[in-house]
């Protein structure tokens, strides 16, 4: 797995170079985290659309923080859902949420320091 | 101020994308986080630019599109859907479905704006146009007013001419013209009818315009060679007025034909009898025969208001339309009223 190193020049240049979006994107990245993991393991259990659709968001947040590789994860996740694919969904899902898990964990660095 | 509606299920992009809205300037942000619920706002609101995500639950956002270009007026309204970079086959069905440019995620600051900013510039475009159009509508209908009215005050103002080689007044046409129109109301007929008769009556006596003074102003009893061409008033005012282009003209020369047509068929010019009368020319008749029997000639006393009443009910079937003479009694108080506001020595000044 490769890991989430945070590339805030290149998420700031997208921004426009506006610090205070940015931080508070990542408040609201720390704020939301709880909800997103529960969301995502609700809908596991559920349909294989709220399943896509669960993906699709954890896809966007992570592209906010140009984390190509969980935004990669994640995309695969929700094409496998689209299609109905779900055997080993709950795999794909363990490693989406320690994706999750482990950029929250460096954005949470970011705003203690 | 421009209204932004901004429609996404995830709390994280409703913040950013209001944030950027914001740094714009100039921009009111709306946000909802359910397409049902946006759509509701939209029923009683218009938005000038609505950013709508693609994947939410229950609605996507090429249904939201549909359903918002639904409601009615919002067919133009610029709309710019959202998708991740690897939805190219969403942004295709967005462009084909209504949507007027898309915004991929996650979102560029740069990209955003010079979307946004172009929207919003098309919005303005459009506003400036309509508000364009209908100042123009006022302006033609201000102006179309102002010709109505002058094309009113020229028709009254020809009157006027036929009537001052004649001892009667102003006041005599404003009057008949009146009675004319209290005739058409009592029959029922529409309101546009009924102005167009109080618009036109007033030209009934313009042919008069053409008989020489020594008959037309001739204090004594006419002969009968005299009156003979006195009766040639009605046709000349038919031929003055016939073939315009104007329709209170139009009703004019028919009025000028057919006011001394009698009902038994004994009237002048062509004797026609009974329906065959142009109901404008059996109204008239009515009105005309009125005002002149009860108002003051050099030549005559006016009449006292019962006996001119007596002599429209005794004229009814020979000399009159016996519905236009009910219709007139019928409006008898109101008549009374137009005879109390325009009376001949306080005649209203044109």
């Amino acid at each position: 797995m490769n890991p989430f190193v945070l590339d805030k020049p290149a998420i700031l240049e997208r921004l426009g170079g506006d610090e205070g979006i940015f931080a508070m994107m990542v408040d609201m990245f720390l704020t939301e985290l709880d909800n997103n993991r529960q969301a995502l393991l609700t809908a596991l259990a559920g349909d294989s659309a709220a399943l896509q659709r669960e993906a699709h968001t954890i896809k966007g947040l992570l592209a906010t923080f140009s984390d190509g590789f969980g935004a990669e994860l994640a995309q695969t996740l929700e094409y496998q859902a689209k299609n109905g694919q779900v055997d080993d969904a709950r795999g794909r899902v363990d490693m989406l949420l320690a994706r999750v898990d482990e950029v929250a964990e460096v954005l949470r660095g970011l705003s203690a320091g | 101020m421009h209204k932004v509606l901004i429609i996404d299920d995830s709390e994280i992009n409703l913040t950013l994308i209001r944030a950027l809205v914001l740094k714009l300037g100039e921009c009111e942000p709306v946000m909802f986080d359910h397409p049902l619920k946006a759509l509701e706002w939209c029923r009683g609101n218009v938005p000038d630019l609505v950013i709508v995500d693609y994947m939410m639950p229950e609605m996507d956002g090429l249904r939201f599109i549909a359903a918002f270009r639904a409601l009615h007026g919002r067919t133009e309204i610029p709309v710019l859907m959202i998708t991740a970079n690897d939805q190219k086959d969403v942004r295709y069905e967005a462009l084909l479905g209504g949507a007027n440019d898309f915004l991929t995620k996650p979102i560029d600051r740069i990209e955003f704006s010079a979307r946004v900013r172009n929207m919003l510039a098309l919005r303005t475009g459009q506003k400036f146009l309509a508000d364009r159009a209908a100042h123009l509508a006022d302006e033609v209908a201000e102006r179309t007013r102002d010709i109505r009215e002058r094309e009113r005050e020229l028709i009254f103002r020809i009157s006027r001419a036929a009537e001052f080689r004649d001892p009667e007044t102003g006041a005599h046409i404003q009057r008949m013209a009146h009675y004319s129109e209290i005739i058409a109301r009592g029959l029922d007929l529409d309101a546009a009818t009924c102005n167009l008769i109080l618009q036109a009556a007033p030209l009934h006596d313009v042919g008069k315009i053409g008989i020489r003074d020594h008959i037309l102003l001739k204090p004594g009893k006419l002969s009968p060679q005299e009156f003979d061409i006195m009766k040639q008033h009605a046709m000349l005012g038919y031929d003055l007025l016939k073939d315009s282009g104007s329709e209170i003209l139009q009703a004019g020369a028919e009025i000028a034909r057919s006011h001394h047509e009698k009902y038994d068929g004994s009237g002048y010019p062509r004797g026609l009898k009974g329906s065959a009368i142009p109901l404008f020319g059996r109204i008239v008749a009515v009105a005309d025969v009125f005002d002149a029997l009860t108002s003051e000639r050099p030549y005559k006393k006016a009449w006292a208001l019962d006996d001119a009443m007596r002599f429209l009910e005794e004229g009814r079937s020979t000399h009159f339309d016996p519905l236009c003479v009910e219709s007139f009694i019928a409006g008898w108080d109101e008549a009374l009223e137009v005879r109390q506001r325009f009376r001949d020595e306080e005649a209203p000044k044109i």
